[in-house]
């Protein structure tokens, strides 16, 4: 009988590893950093200077405090009963901060495991004398790390603010949390799902339940929140006299959870997911039998996979959205608030607000759907299609067209999963019309950021990344403009800006006519770009 | 004879590197050609200049008749492609792949490609992400093989192939050969190539060194010989193109140059043979020895006109 392995000759090389883990990611763990400490500071800054008196504070609180559409947005606020300047600042930031955190772990721990496999990259590292457990053990590592740079970072930018010092850390401490909470959700996702691209986005789908869960508890009594990790960022209440425990849960479920992926890990070879690849059919059907064709299958998981995410959040919308009008009747003051905006009812508000979340979630789509042909390309697949008498801009023509009509059927179903929310809830089936008109509204804009992504794939291959960038900056425009002030001009580079915001106010077709033509002539540069250039 | 390919002067550089330099290629009509040369030479990147993948920075490059840039659509009607890297669609199954790449090319011969499959033993059912590499290089096979087209490009096609496919690979290409098409076959097992191809071109460092039929390149190659013989060898040394004589106990070792192959074995036969092996050249030999450290590239001479 043969001894044993050590249990440390499974971790063996973690620490090579890591290094190389950092060494990849230095520019994207940087990025994410430094974007979300910023926008935590520039949110501070704007907080602090906007409500300095004991009046504004309360006038907020008022606003915000009862408002189910609001909750939903942002969280339970609390502290909000005695407002403090940390509380509106938490009540305003922490969601998307606690989302951008997760997401930054979820792409990290997928990149650095189940995409390495999938390359075939982690044959040759696992070849070398390091151990079953290293490869996952470094990428861990290496999000705690950015997970704590973040955290520090942010802790740091609001002590600066004058915030207070106990609140800050506890807000830090619950970013780590959720940040280690999500990465471990993708390190189990990795186990289970049959490719890296099902990784991810399982594990994006455990964040948006825990975002729904979080929500729900949050408008009822809050047990439901007690579910979602988001909810435990939120329940650490920071600035709101801090409860330290509840940092304790994502510890001990994130520890659980690694058990759970070590244990998987013995049950899976190395590159396939517990989940088995069935086997296909020996014949191609009819329809893939084009550049068209091959397209169109390509993208049909994604459109599905999203379509279900976006119908998922918008029918969740749609039920909320008939609360917002409910408290018109006993919170005049918020009534008053919405007057003065002079555009609509409450609940048009929201549900232009939440058009514009489910266009800028589904802008996410449509830039992923662009950017698979640089996946094509630098994957090595588009000389079998391009030595074969296809054209490149038939290629390139099928892939975006595909994306155009996967782009209007991801926020159609967002759009009719919202409307059908709505009309069950209000009792109104004429509501459900009118809401899907405002986020199908939405499809011009997204077609500019996914115009963006082609032009770089065209003209600056190596760049097309850069598309993110646009999508960030629309977030950050869509979601921030107002919390930290930005000026006009800068909110005129987001092309959801220029929207109708429907059916809060009018209906204009002229900025979606021009929204639509700049998107075309950004694939027509993208296009002309890829007729000239060489394919790597 | 007409010419499928025609290249002369090619130059290819990224950045800083000169990928090609100066490169020449001539394939004639329904020959196997040979394209050798050691990893890094050019091969992939002419081949993708051929393909209209990459445009050349200067030089000429002719087609089947055409401009492998502006006309290619038209021109890959008439080719198939085979790289030496087989990436595939991994949510596909093997056979959606090879019906795909086969539509596209026009049409899919069923007959012809069930009975490829079978040869080369390949499960169509399997996704494509389950494949290993010489799985993925039959899926390739397969799709080119299939489609009856003037032209094949092969790109290194039996690096994942063991050796009972390559000897079925071989019988393909022989039979495409009978069959009048022509076959660019780049390679660097000279083996392979000596076996399938009428003429060779071997390049180097991005530049022609080599080329004409293995015939005429025989002077270039060198045997291993070890023979055990009756009687002590003698004088071997003194022959022309003999070269690193070994003698150890019955034993005689040396090489010898192509062309003189026959009096070498001529002289050993007086001292009596008792067993002989020799081992054919390989092209690594070849490239280490005239190519090797202090290397005249393109040296003029050597190139033999087409």
């Amino acid at each position: 009988m043969t001894a044993a392995p050590r249990h440390g000759s499974t971790l063996t090389g973690t620490a090579q590893l890591l290094r190389l883990v950092l060494r990849r990611d230095r520019v994207r763990m940087v990025i994410w950093v430094v974007a979300v400490v910023s926008l935590v500071a520039l949110s501070a800054a704007s907080v602090v200077g906007l409500y300095d008196t004991a009046e504004s504070l309360a006038s907020y609180a008022n606003l915000v405090r009862d408002n189910a559409a609001m909750i939903v947005q942002s969280g339970p606020g609390h502290g909000l009963d005695d407002p403090t300047v940390g509380a509106v600042l938490i009540n305003e930031m922490s969601i998307w901060s606690v989302i951008a955190v997760a997401l930054m772990s979820i792409f990290m721990v997928t990149r650095h495991t189940r995409t390495e496999e999938e390359t075939g990259r982690s044959e040759l590292v696992r070849a070398a004398p390091v151990g079953r457990h290293a490869a996952a053990t470094a990428a861990m590592t290496g999000v705690l790390i950015a997970n704590v740079a973040m955290a520090v970072g942010v802790t740091i930018s609001l002590i600066v603010f004058d915030l207070p010092v106990a609140g800050s850390i506890a807000f830090g401490g619950a970013l780590i949390g959720a940040g280690m909470m999500f990465a471990s959700v993708a390190l189990v996702a990795g186990q289970v799902a049959s490719s890296a691209r099902a990784a991810n986005g399982s594990a994006a789908a455990v964040l948006g339940v825990a975002f729904a869960l979080r929500a729900a508890g949050d408008v009822g009594d809050g047990r439901l929140s007690w579910l979602s990790p988001i909810g435990w960022a939120q329940a650490v209440r920071a600035y709101a006299d801090e409860r330290w425990w509840v940092l304790l849960l994502p510890v001990v479920a994130s520890i659980g959870l690694i058990v759970t992926a070590d244990s998987l890990t013995s049950r899976r070879d190395l590159g396939a997911g517990l989940i088995a690849q069935r086997p296909g059919p020996a014949h191609a059907g009819p329809r893939l039998s084009s550049a068209v064709g091959l397209a169109a299958r390509l993208h049909r998981g994604s459109i599905i996979g999203w379509s279900t995410g976006l119908a998922a959040v918008g029918f969740f919308y749609g039920v909320v959205a008939v609360e917002a009008e409910s408290l018109l009747t006993d919170n005049p003051e918020m009534a008053d608030f919405f007057a003065q905006l002079g555009e609509g009812t409450l609940t048009d508000a929201f549900v232009a607000t939440a058009a514009l979340m489910l266009g800028l979630v589904a802008s996410g789509y449509t830039v992923s759907a662009v950017l698979r042909l640089r996946g094509e390309e630098t994957d090595g697949r588009v000389e079998s299609v391009l030595s074969a008498p296809v054209a490149r801009r038939t290629w390139m023509g099928g892939h975006l067209l595909v994306a155009l009509v996967g782009s209007v059927l991801v926020i159609g179903a967002g759009g009719l999963a919202m409307g059908l929310g709505f009309a069950l809830a209000s009792g109104d089936a004429g509501e459900l019309l009118r809401v899907l008109g405002a986020t199908v509204t939405m499809v011009p804009a997204m077609l500019v950021l996914g115009g963006l992504a082609a032009a770089l794939f065209g003209v600056l291959p190596r760049w097309a990344l850069v598309a993110w960038a646009g999508l960030a900056v629309a977030a950050v425009v869509g979601l921030l403009a107002e919390l930290i002030g930005l000026p006009n001009w800068m909110r005129d580079i987001s092309p959801f800006t220029h929207l109708p915001a429907l059916p809060a106010a009018p209906f204009e077709v002229l900025p979606l006519v021009m929204l639509t033509a700049v998107a075309a002539a950004l694939a027509a540069i993208g296009l002309a770009g890829l007729q000239r250039r060489d394919l790597t | 004879m007409s010419q499928a390919i025609s290249i002369s002067n090619l130059v290819k550089t990224f950045g800083s590197t000169r990928a090609l330099d100066g490169l020449d290629l001539e394939v004639s009509t329904g020959e196997v050609h040979g394209f050798l040369g050691p990893n890094g030479a050019g091969k992939t990147v002419t081949i993708r200049i051929l393909l209209g993948l990459l445009r050349a920075d200067s030089g000429h490059a002719v087609l089947l008749d055409g401009d492998p840039w502006v006309d290619a659509v038209e021109l890959h009607r008439r080719l198939a492609y085979v790289p030496g890297d087989v990436n595939l669609w991994p949510n596909l199954s093997g056979g959606e792949v090879i019906d795909l790449l086969s539509r596209l090319r026009g049409g899919v011969d069923a007959a012809r490609r069930d009975e490829l499959i079978e040869r080369l033993v390949l499960d169509p059912r399997k996704k494509c992400r389950t494949y290993s590499k010489g799985n993925r290089q039959k899926v390739a096979l397969v799709a080119a093989l299939s489609s009856h087209v003037e032209l094949l490009v092969l790109d290194e096609p039996t690096s994942g192939l063991d050796p009972l496919m390559e000897s079925v690979f071989q019988e393909f290409i022989l039979e495409a050969k009978a069959e009048g098409r022509t076959v660019l076959l780049s390679s660097h097992i000279l083996a392979e190539v000596e076996k399938l191809c009428d003429r060779v071109t071997i390049i180097r460092q991005g530049r022609t060194v080599q080329r004409g039929t293995l015939a005429e390149l025989r002077h270039l190659t060198r045997t291993s010989i070890t023979a055990g013989t009756e009687r002590p060898v003698e004088g071997l040394d003194t022959l022309a193109g003999v070269h690193d004589v070994g003698v150890d106990d019955g034993h005689v070792s040396f090489d010898v140059d192509g062309a003189e192959l026959d009096g070498a074995v001529r002289h050993l036969t007086q001292f009596g043979i008792r067993s002989l092996v020799s081992q054919p050249p390989t092209l690594e030999e070849l490239f280490l020895r005239h190519y090797g450290d202090d290397v005249v590239v393109g040296d003029d001479d050597a190139v033999d006109a087409p």
